[in-house]
């Protein structure tokens, strides 16, 4: 499967990645975008089975990139990994079409219960 | 009426201890050891700002050892391989992830800025209208740290008064 990684901390990226492989879903083709407008356009060419995306990002926030791939009729596996975590934002969340919501600092575990039923 | 701060030191404490277990100090064997100094000594720091529901800042501060070290730690890489990149992206992203956990909790209608990173001391900051009022002050592995909150005092100019 081929996963895209949204986030523009370059640091946050390379820890995704890390626990991902921690988790054992290192084996998975794994692609970087570092702000929500190229994570849309490499959601678009790179056509990946999962979005990983972080919330608060320049150019387009994750939410934002969610619904215009939605809106576009684009239905690829997505969800968010984000320090912030508010009621209202989990409803955004999951009204948009999310599939996860991972709260930074997370584990391995907490990516493991997450994504083995997505990943298999 | 003024907005009610609804997250406490011991919030603050919490949050900065989850950091350090899942990536400063994952093993347990280096933790923050609490000064109490909010005079301490920093080299570096970093923020992110709150605006909305309620108004001000957070903080991180330390020594450039410790930000070295905490750079090699999110990174996985020994303290010398660290490049300044490395340093602000990590410096910045400690200050996100502790802001957006305070932002959880607070009043609805908060939004976070994308971190700021300054690679000199937290006295070279200042925060116009906003009075400090938690923070976190210790010591890692001997190099002082810090986490502060800066609250606006537009929100709290009725207690001002």
């Amino acid at each position: 499967m081929k996963i895209l990684i949204a986030d523009d901390s370059r640091v946050m990226r390379q820890i995704v990645v890390r626990t991902l492989r921690q988790a054992g879903f290192g084996d998975h083709d794994l692609v970087e975008a570092a702000d929500g407008k190229q994570a849309l356009e490499m959601t678009k060419s790179e056509t990946p089975d999962l979005v990983i995306s972080d919330w608060n990002m320049p150019e387009l926030t994750g939410i934002e990139v969610l619904r215009e791939l939605r809106a576009g009729g684009n239905n690829v596996k997505f969800g968010f990994v984000t320090s912030e975590c508010t009621p209202e934002m989990m409803q955004q969340a999951e009204s948009a079409g999310s599939l996860f919501f991972i709260v930074k600092p997370f584990s391995a575990e907490r990516f493991d219960e997450v994504f083995a039923p997505i990943l298999g | 009426m003024s907005t009610e701060v609804e997250v406490q030191e011991g919030d603050l404490a919490e949050m900065v201890e989850q950091v350090w277990q899942a990536y400063l100090d994952p093993e347990g064997i280096n933790p923050l050891i609490p000064t109490y100094d909010e005079n301490q000594a920093s080299e570096v720091h970093s923020s992110v700002s709150i605006s909305g529901s309620w108004s001000g800042h957070v903080v991180y501060a330390s020594s450039m050892t410790a930000a070295r070290r905490a750079a090699a730690a999110f990174l996985a890489m020994e303290p010398e391989e660290v490049s300044h990149e490395d340093l602000s992206d990590v410096l910045g992203e400690l200050a996100n992830i502790v802001g957006g956990n305070v932002k959880a909790m607070l009043p609805s209608g908060a939004f976070l800025s994308l971190p700021q990173v300054v690679l000199a001391p937290a006295s070279a900051t200042r925060y116009p209208n906003a009075e400090r009022i938690a923070g976190i002050y210790g010591l890692w592995d001997g190099e002082p740290v810090s986490f502060s909150m800066w609250q606006s005092r537009s929100d709290n100019k009725e207690e001002n008064a």
